[in-house]
C-alpha cells in the first residue's frame, strides 16, 4: 500500500499559491477584455450591415469550433513570427482567452438580447428613443439579468481552460504543480492537492453566482423560480 | 507582414496529420460513447430518491465538474500509477480523464431533461400499470431525449475539442502531430493554422446541426 506524504507538497505551498495567483490574474484579465469584446461581436452579428454581421459570425464560429489549445499555440508560436513581435506566455494567454471566451460570451449576449420581447423595442421607439439608447437603457439591463447563469457557467469554463497556459510555460497553478511534482518526486500528492485547490476555487466562484441569482430572484427579475 | 507562407512544408507530412486525425477521432468516439452512456446511468443515479444513491452520484458529478480536465488527465497519467502500480498509457490517461469528465457533464444534462418532464407523465404511466423502469424507458426518456439533444450535441463538440489535451501527455493526436511537424520543419505558423482549419472544417457542420436542433426541439415539444 502506498504511503501518502503531504509534507513535501505542503512545505512548498507558497509555490502553488503563487501559481494560483497567476491563474486568477489571467482569468480576471480574460474576463475584463472578453466580456466587452463579446458584446461587440454580438452586436456586430446582429447588425443589419451584412458584411459586418457575416464577419462577426465567422469570428464567433471560428473561435467556438477550434480547440483553445490550438488557438493558444497559434498565438504563442505563430503570431510572433507573422507580426515580428516578442510574445510572452502571459500576453499570449490573455490574448487567446480573451478572444476565445469573447466568442462564447457573444452568443450569450445574443441569446439574452433576443430573448427580450419585441414589444420592449417598440415601446422604446414609441417614446422616441434611438436604437442605440433603447439598447443601452431598455434592452441590455433586462437581458443582462437573464444572462447571469449562462455567463457564470462560461466563466467557470474559462477558469478551467486557463490550465492550458501551463503548456506554454506560464507559471500558473498547473505549471507550478508540474514543477513541484518533478522536484519532489511526489506527483500523487501534488496533483491531488492541486485538484482540491481548483475544486474549491471553482466551488467558491459558483456559490457566489448562485447567491447573485437568488438576489435577483428576490427582486423578481432573475431566472430562478 | 511580408511573411512567406509555405503550406507545402506541412502537406508533405499529410500522412502524419491523417494519422493524428484518426487518433483524434478514435479518442472522440471512445470518450463520447462511454461518456454519454455513463452519463445517462449517472444521471439516473443522481435523480434517484434514495439518498445513499443520489448523494455519492452528486459528489462524483461535482468533483469532476469543478476540476479542470487537464488536471484530471495529468492526475491519471502521473498520480494513478503511483497509487495502483499499474502503468497508465497516454491514451488510457486521456480516455479516463475525458470520459469521466463527460460522464459528469452529461449526467447533469440527463437529470435536467428527466426533471423537465411534467409529473403527470409519471402518474399517467403508473395509472396504466407501468413500473418505474417501464415508465422511465417508454414514457419519460423518449420525451426527455428530444429536449436533451441540443445540449448533448454541444457536449459532443466539447469532447472533440478536449481531445487536443491528450497532446500534453504525448498521445499522438492531431495537435501532437502538428507539434512534431512544427519542430521538424520550423513552420509553426503553417502547421498550427492547418490544425485550426482542420478542427473548424470538422466541427462547423456539427455546430450548424446544434443550431438546427435547437430551433426544432429547443422550444416546443413538436
Amino acid at each position: 500500500m502506498y504511503e501518502w506524504d503531504f509534507v513535501a507538497t505542503l512545505a512548498d505551498m507558497d509555490l502553488l499559491l503563487l501559481g494560483l495567483w497567476n491563474t486568477i490574474q489571467v482569468f480576471f484579465l480574460a474576463l475584463v477584455f472578453g466580456v466587452p469584446l463579446g458584446l461587440g461581436l454580438a452586436l456586430g452579428r446582429m447588425s443589419r450591415i451584412l458584411v459586418l454581421s457575416q464577419l462577426c459570425s465567422f469570428i464567433i464560429e471560428f473561435f467556438r469550433t477550434t480547440p483553445p489549445l490550438v488557438q493558444l499555440f497559434w498565438f504563442f508560436f505563430a503570431l510572433p513570427i507573422l507580426i515580428s513581435v516578442q510574445m510572452t506566455p502571459f500576453v499570449a494567454s490573455v490574448l487567446t482567452f480573451s478572444i476565445q471566451s469573447s466568442a462564447f460570451f457573444a452568443e450569450i449576449f445574443r441569446g439574452g438580447i433576443n430573448s427580450i420581447d419585441k414589444g420592449q423595442w417598440e415601446a422604446a421607439k414609441a417614446i422616441g428613443m434611438t436604437r442605440k439608447s433603447s439598447l443601452t437603457r431598455i434592452i441590455l439591463p433586462q437581458a443582462v439579468k437573464r444572462m447571469i447563469p449562462a455567463f457564470a457557467e462560461r466563466s467557470i469554463e474559462l477558469l478551467k481552460t486557463t490550465t492550458l497556459i501551463s503548456t506554454v510555460s506560464y507559471a500558473d497553478l498547473m505549471f507550478q504543480a508540474n514543477e513541484l511534482a518533478s522536484k519532489s518526486f511526489r506527483p500523487l500528492e501534488v496533483y491531488t492537492v492541486v485538484a482540491i485547490m481548483y475544486f474549491f476555487l471553482i466551488l467558491i466562484f459558483s456559490q457566489l453566482t448562485i447567491l447573485l441569482e437568488y438576489r435577483l430572484a428576490k427582486t423578481g427579475e432573475g431566472t430562478l423560480r | 507582414m511580408d511573411y512567406n507562407w509555405d503550406f507545402a512544408s506541412v502537406f508533405v507530412y499529410w500522412n502524419v496529420l491523417a494519422m493524428g486525425l484518426w487518433a483524434t477521432f478514435k479518442l472522440f468516439i471512445i470518450c463520447s460513447t462511454l461518456g454519454l452512456g455513463g452519463g445517462l446511468f449517472m444521471g439516473m443515479l443522481r435523480y434517484s430518491k434514495t439518498r445513499w444513491i443520489s448523494y455519492p452520484a452528486m459528489l462524483y458529478v461535482e468533483v469532476f465538474r469543478n476540476t479542470p480536465v487537464l488536471v484530471q488527465i495529468i492526475w491519471f497519467f502521473f498520480a494513478l500509477p503511483v497509487v495502483t502500480g499499474i502503468e497508465v498509457s497516454p491514451m488510457m490517461a486521456a480516455v479516463l480523464g475525458i470520459t469521466l469528465n463527460t460522464i459528469a457533464f452529461s449526467a447533469e444534462v440527463f437529470r435536467g431533461g428527466i426533471q423537465s418532464i411534467e409529473r403527470e407523465q409519471w402518474e399517467a404511466g403508473k395509472a396504466i400499470g407501468m413500473s418505474y423502469a417501464q415508465s422511465m424507458r417508454r414514457v419519460i426518456l423518449p420525451q426527455a431525449l428530444k429536449r436533451m439533444l441540443p445540449p448533448l450535441t454541444s457536449r459532443g463538440i466539447e469532447v472533440f475539442k478536449m481531445s487536443t489535451l491528450a497532446s500534453v501527455v504525448a498521445y499522438p493526436e492531431t495537435l501532437q502531430q502538428a507539434k512534431l511537424i512544427a519542430s521538424y520543419e520550423y513552420n509553426p505558423i503553417e502547421a498550427y493554422t492547418i490544425v485550426a482549419l482542420m478542427f473548424f472544417i470538422v466541427l462547423l457542420p456539427l455546430v450548424q446541426l446544434t443550431y438546427m436542433l435547437e430551433r426544432r426541439f429547443g422550444k416546443s415539444d413538436a
